[in-house]
Order: structure tokens, then C-alpha cells, then sequence
């Protein structure tokens, strides 16, 4: 990985003088460990068909157990010129169809074939946190197919294996599909099932009717069975598992040029436990530009002795000297103030944050204090400070 | 009674005007509408729009206000677009310079000079000057390109553009919650906006905060992780079984935990009275581990699966693990069999 590292900074650093490159980087320091954070990123395209990212960092005094430095993302991505084809090279977050998102340091492609079919591949080894801690026989292939129909939508199918020190961990079989039906409806699902240990894994379905361009309706319906998304090596898959099934509606109206309502209605069950949610949330811009707004939202969520009743609000306001002042409230009322074992947690969870932002040109900064109590402290008090400066290129 | 409520509910809306942006306050947009009725052409202020570099902004300046003689006294000294102009108007057209590729030299050629025929929006106010992506497609044909995902024949650098598309995938909605199923099947269209960090942020193994953490100052940043989530994660978690692991690996709770010193030696176990007994009717830990197995394998992985197996295991005392009818691709050979079928 460091030697690729080294291969796309220098690729990048070696492109033509009239392409773009952006590079930025984020100092963060904290009270609450990890104290400090410094955030390295790049991006350019090396022509108009290839293009390069890298998103490294170093934390300081990072907590037990933590990494004091990573890649998050380094890659380099290809396309032909009529785009029927295109790859990409190094660490990147895998997705494919219904198949869980991965992370990988590995390869990944995809082609366009006829009739409006396409296939799209990725190999590679599964990341691990943590720099040089790869272990051997870790791999991960995935496929998937799907055609495209018309303007109307399309539908795949994947397949994917992981391996984990050569053994199976994860073999998975997904299908998915996205529907416009007509101007004002649309579906979209995905399924993905289980081949280690034969069962549904995890399936969505969400469907959108707009109205008109001020309101619009949705319906959701989820189903996850928490053990498939163990890896198979692990004793906690073979128990067998009840799934968490939810679904609900929501309905979002933009009831004024600066005004946006919305509420959610829904309910989730665990196991025997039915725990009806409800959302309803209020954003006001302060001005047409939208850069100054309050938003408020009520909340009633959690299933047995984990429902919650919560509050919250925030605003931001733009200020003179591309400044802005920014303030956050939340209170959280859990239903039961002792946990399973006895412990009291307390009555209320208050958190709140107060913040100022300084946004001028390729220079970014903020500074904030959050203070809150929660179940593991009375009383707490942070401090938070950011800085950051974007290079551009020609 | 109702009279009273329906008077009172108008003079409310009316005072609450100003604050919903029914009625404009401050600057106004430029009346385009009302220049055009009047039979001022486009061209006549919006100079050298023919001559297009893909840069200049062709926003008119005083000049062109006064000196065409249509506002030969100006009633005030200051430049006319302060007030006749929305705020947020030269602040999108600079956005769509910088991150659309067009020239509009060639399109007046092909309308014969009829900017209507694409801003028509103009006709219904001076609201949505900018032609929707719609209005491209009236006479272009992107088929090819859209399903080869090659949107830069237009759009330039949109993964630093900060406008979300609003008459096509617009994200509203719980779009946090909703991205994943509708990425399923055009991850590929998400790419053409979003950089490969955008994903990684969240789904990387290897992130370095959380974004909610890192955009503390913008309390719109969207993220499952808002406000006080570090008090109320433990309700959230547990409500929604597997929810973390859509992200995070399975060990980060407790990896997280014992750092913090809220788990681990010297502190009281987190499992209530009644979780390990001598009869299944008398413990409780079988059922809360296969309603949420993710959360006991965040403690109990790896070799803390020793634990489970001094009871579950062929002739132990705990009795079969497995549920009816459970089946496995798995051979007696591969972990987790052989921890118990030796």
C-alpha cells in the first residue's frame, strides 16, 4: 500500500501543468481524544480520462486500541473515451448492486455490453485499519450484472465471496432494481441473500410519489438479519437470529419558499417488540440565499426498554467577514432511566453546541464548544477547533 | 368562532410573510419579464454574449443601464444590481460557469437569437432564470451519453460543484437513509458527482472521525451521527440490530469502549440479572444473542467465542446453539464448526 501511495502522489504530481489538482488539508484538535487530526487530501485528473484521489491522515494521541494513521482512499480511475469502459486502482469503497458496500485495496471495472446490458467487477483484499496489518489469504471477488430498460429503470443481479485467511467468510448472492414510473413515481429495492448460511440478509424497498414539486410522499420497508452481516467465520452466525423488520411513511412539504416541513410515521419490530417512530421536523431558511437557517425536530424512536423521546434544534446564521455562528440543542428524554443491569443512566440527556465558522476563499475555520450529559458522564465540556486551506491548481 | 381562526390564521400568514419568502424583502430579482414586455432584448445588456468564452459572466454593469439611455437618471448612487438583483443570483451563475461546459455563441445561431427558446422561464417570472436539464434535452440527445455516464461533454469538475440536482435524483427526503437502496442500482451515477472520499467517508474501514465530528460547525451536514448521538447511540443500536454494522466493523464498539473506559476489567458487566442460568427458562442470553448477535460479536469475536463454547459445545451443558432446520455451506472443518464439532 505505501508503495502505491507513493505511485499515485508522484503520478499525480507529474501530470500536465493545465489539469486540474486540488489539494487541501484539515487540522482538527479536540479535547476529547483523539486530540489531534491532521487530514491530507488530493485530487487531479491526469487527463480527461484518468483521474487520481488520495485521503490520508495522522491523529495524534489517538485513543487505546486506535490507529495513529491511515489511507482512507487512494485511487486512479480510467474510462475509454465513449465511456463503454472503465477500471479503478487502489483503495476505494466497493459497491455493487445489493451487496453490502466494502472497502478493498484491489481493482475494480465495468463494461458496457450490448442491448443494455452491462457487467461490473471488483478483486481485491479486504482493509483492515491500521497500515501493513493485511493478512495473508484475505480476498474478495464480486460480479454483477444488470441491464438497463430504456428511461424507465434497471435491474441487476451479484454475486460476491470473501475470504478471510483463506477461509469463507462471506458468500452472498443480491438483486436489485430502480423504477421511474412515469414523471412522478419512482421504486427502487434490493435484496441480498445469504449462501454461507441460507437466509435473507438484508432487503429494502422505498417508493416516491411527488405531487407536485412542493410535496412529496414515500413509503420504506426494510428487513435485516443482523447475524448475515457477521463474517461466517464468526461462532455469533451459527445461533440463528431473529430479523428487525421495519416500514413506515413520510411526507415532506416545502410549504413556503423558505419553509420545509416533514413528518415520518412508521414502526419497527425486534423480535416480539412492535415500537411505533415518529418524526416531525421544521426547517426555516432565515434568508433567500438558504445559508441561514434554524431547523426544529421532535422525535419518538426505540423499541422496549430503549425508547426515547428526543428534541432538537439548530441554527446557523451568516455573519459579516465570511463568518458564521452556528448552535445546536438537543434533549433526550430516554423512557427508562436505569439500564438493563440496574444502572442509572439519568432522566435526561441534554447536548448542546455553539460554533464559529470563518469561510473566506481557499481558507476554512471553526471553533466550538460542546458541553453534554449523557449516560456515561453528569457533565461534560469540549472544546473543538478546526483549520484547513485548499490549493487549486491552474 | 371559524371566522375568528381563519381571520387570525391570515393576518399570521401575512405577518410571517416576509420570514417564509412569500413576500421579498431587501433586493428583488432583476425584472426580466418586465424588460422583455417592454421590447428590450437580451442582447442589448447582456453584451457579448455571442462572443462566449465559457468564463465571462455577462452580468451587466451600470453602463449598460444608463448609457443605453432607458435609465438615463438613476434614482439612486448606488450600482443598480445591489438592490435589482436576488442574492443568491450571481452566486449561481458563477457556480454554473465554473462546473458547465457551454457556449452560448453557438446556441444563439442555432435559436436565431431567441433566448427564450431555453430560458423560458423568464415568461413566468424572474424567479428560475436557468434552464433545467430538461430543456437540454428538447433538442439534445444525451441517450448514449447518460448511459455511458459520460456527463462531462457538459458538466465540469462536478465533485467540487456544490448544487445538488434538483428536477432529476433529487436527494430530499430522508435521503441519508435512503441512498443505499437507490445507489443499488446506479452506484455509477453516483460517481459522476460524488468522489470516491464521499463514499469512504462514512463506509471506510480506515475513516479517521466521524463527519459529523469533522463539519461540527454546520449543523445541516447530513449524518446518522447528529447532535448528542454519542448519548443515545446505545437506544439506537439496540433498536435497529445490525444498523452499526452497515459501516463499522464488528469489534468497533468495543474497541471504542474499553478506550474510553466505560467496558473491560474492573467494571460491572453489562449483561442484567438472569442472563446466564442453569435452565433456558431461566437465561436470557440465547434470545438477546439472535436478536442482536452483531452486539455480543463485538465483544465476545475472536477468541472470546472460547467463552460461549465451554457450554455450547457437542455434550456441553448449554445444548445446541443452532435453531430448527439450520443449515450451512460450511465444513465441519472451517471456523466456527470445528470450535465445537471436533
Amino acid at each position: 500500500m505505501r508503495t502505491t501511495t507513493i505511485a499515485l502522489v508522484v503520478a499525480i504530481a507529474g501530470r500536465t501543468a493545465a489539469d486540474p489538482l486540488t489539494l487541501r488539508a484539515d487540522a482538527f484538535a479536540s479535547t476529547q481524544a483523539p486530540a489531534g487530526l491532521l487530514m491530507l487530501e488530493t485530487d487531479g485528473k491526469v487527463s480527461p480520462l484518468v483521474s487520481a484521489e488520495a485521503v490520508v491522515w495522522t491523529a495524534a494521541n489517538p485513543l487505546p486500541g486506535e490507529h495513529a494513521g491511515d489511507v482512507l482512499v487512494i485511487a486512479l480511475r480510467a474510462r475509454t473515451a465513449d465511456g463503454t469502459a472503465s477500471t479503478q486502482l487502489g483503495r476505494f469503497v466497493a459497491v455493487l448492486g445489493a451487496i453490502r458496500p466494502l472497502q478493498i485495496d484491489g481493482a475494480a471495472g465495468r463494461v458496457q455490453l450490448s442491448h443494455g446490458f452491462y457487467t461490473e467487477a471488483y478483486a481485491g483484499v479486504p482493509v483492515l485499519a491500521g497500515l501493513g496489518t493485511s493478512r495473508t489469504w484475505d480476498w474478495v471477488v464480486g460480479a454483477r450484472l444488470a441491464r438497463k430498460l430504456g428511461d424507465y429503470g434497471s435491474l441487476g443481479i451479484a454475486v460476491m465471496e470473501q475470504r478471510d485467511n483463506g477461509q469463507l467468510s462471506s458468500e452472498e448472492v443480491g438483486a436489485d432494481a430502480g423504477f421511474a414510473l412515469g414523471k412522478r413515481d419512482d421504486l427502487a429495492a434490493r435484496l441480498a441473500y445469504d449462501l454461507v448460511n441460507p437466509a435473507i440478509a438484508d432487503a429494502e424497498v422505498t417508493a416516491r410519489h411527488a405531487h407536485d414539486k412542493t410535496l412529496r410522499f414515500d413509503l420504506y420497508a426494510g428487513y435485516r438479519a443482523a447475524s448475515h452481516l457477521l463474517p461466517a467465520t464468526s461462532l455469533f452466525t451459527v445461533l440463528g437470529d431473529i430479523p428487525a423488520e421495519r416500514g413506515g411513511a413520510r411526507a415532506t412539504w416545502k410549504a413556503a419558499p423558505r419553509l420545509e416541513l416533514s413528518a415520518d410515521a412508521g414502526v419497527r419490530r425486534v423480535d416480539e417488540d412492535l415500537a411505533p417512530t415518529a418524526i416531525a421536523r421544521a426547517r426555516l431558511a432565515l434568508d433567500d440565499t438558504h445559508r441561514s437557517a434554524l431547523t426544529c425536530e421532535l422525535r419518538r424512536d426505540g423499541a422496549s426498554d430503549d425508547a426515547w423521546t428526543g428534541a432538537s434544534g439548530a441554527i446557523r446564521v451568516a455573519l459579516p467577514y465570511d463568518l458564521s455562528a452556528s448552535s445546536q440543542i438537543e434533549l433526550v428524554i430516554p423512557d427508562h432511566d436505569r439500564t438493563a443491569n440496574g444502572l442509572y443512566r439519568g432522566q435526561v440527556w441534554p447536548w448542546a453546541l455553539a460554533a464559529l465558522a470563518w469561510d473566506q476563499g481557499p481558507w476554512h475555520a471553526a471553533a466550538a464548544v460542546e458541553a453534554a450529559s449523557s449516560p456515561e458522564t453528569r457533565k461534560r465540556i469540549d472544546a473543538l477547533l478546526s483549520l484547513g486551506r485548499t490549493w487549486s491548481g491552474p | 368562532m371559524r371566522r375568528a381562526l381563519v381571520i387570525f390564521a391570515l393576518v399570521a400568514l401575512a405577518a410571517c410573510a416576509g420570514v417564509l419568502g412569500l413576500r421579498k424583502s431587501g433586493p428583488q430579482a432583476f425584472p426580466h419579464r418586465a424588460h422583455v414586455l417592454k421590447g428590450v432584448a437580451c442582447t442589448d445588456c447582456h453584451r457579448q454574449v455571442e462572443h462566449d468564452d465559457g468564463k465571462a459572466l455577462h452580468v451587466p454593469d451600470d453602463a449598460s443601464c444608463i448609457t443605453a439611455g432607458c435609465h438615463a437618471k438613476p434614482h439612486d448612487t448606488r450600482p443598480c444590481l445591489t438592490c435589482h438583483a436576488a442574492p443568491e443570483a450571481l452566486a449561481q451563475l458563477a457556480e454554473a460557469r465554473d462546473h458547465l461546459a457551454f457556449d452560448h455563441g453557438k446556441h444563439l445561431t442555432q435559436t436565431k437569437g431567441n433566448c427564450m427558446r431555453c430560458h423560458s422561464g423568464v415568461a413566468e417570472g424572474d424567479d428560475h432564470l436557468r434552464p433545467a436539464m430538461a430543456t437540454c434535452f428538447k433538442c439534445h440527445d444525451h441517450d448514449a451519453q447518460r448511459d455511458a455516464r459520460r456527463c462531462d461533454a457538459c458538466h465540469k469538475n462536478l465533485e467540487a460543484g456544490s448544487e445538488m440536482p434538483a428536477t432529476h435524483l433529487a436527494h430530499d427526503g430522508d435521503w441519508l437513509h435512503e441512498h443505499g437502496v437507490r445507489a443499488a442500482s446506479s452506484a455509477d451515477l453516483c460517481q459522476t458527482c460524488h468522489a470516491e472520499k464521499f463514499c469512504a467517508s462514512c463506509h471506510g474501514v480506515t475513516a479517521a472521525a466521524l463527519p459529523a465530528t469533522l463539519h461540527f460547525a454546520d449543523p445541516f451536514t447530513p449524518s446518522v451521527h447528529r447532535a448528542g448521538f454519542a448519548a443515545r447511540h446505545s437506544l439506537e443500536a439496540k433498536s435497529d440490530p445490525g444498523a452499526c454494522q452497515q459501516c463499522h466493523q464488528p469489534d468497533r464498539c468495543a474497541t471504542c469502549h474499553l478506550a474510553k473506559n466505560v467496558a473491560g476489567s474492573g467494571r460491572t458487566s453489562p449483561h442484567p440479572p438472569g442472563w446466564v442460568g442453569i435452565t433456558a427458562a431461566e437465561s436470557s442470553h440465547g434470545r438477546e444473542a439472535r436478536r442482536d448477535p452483531a452486539a455480543c460479536a463485538s465483544c465476545h469475536g475472536g477468541a472470546g467465542e472460547a467463552l460461549c463454547v465451554t457450554c455450547h459445545k457437542v455434550g456441553g451443558v448449554g445444548g445446541n446453539p443452532h435453531p430448527p432446520g439450520f443449515s450451512s455451506q460450511l465444513r465441519m472443518a472451517d471456523m466456527p464448526c470445528r470450535m465445537c464439532h471436533r
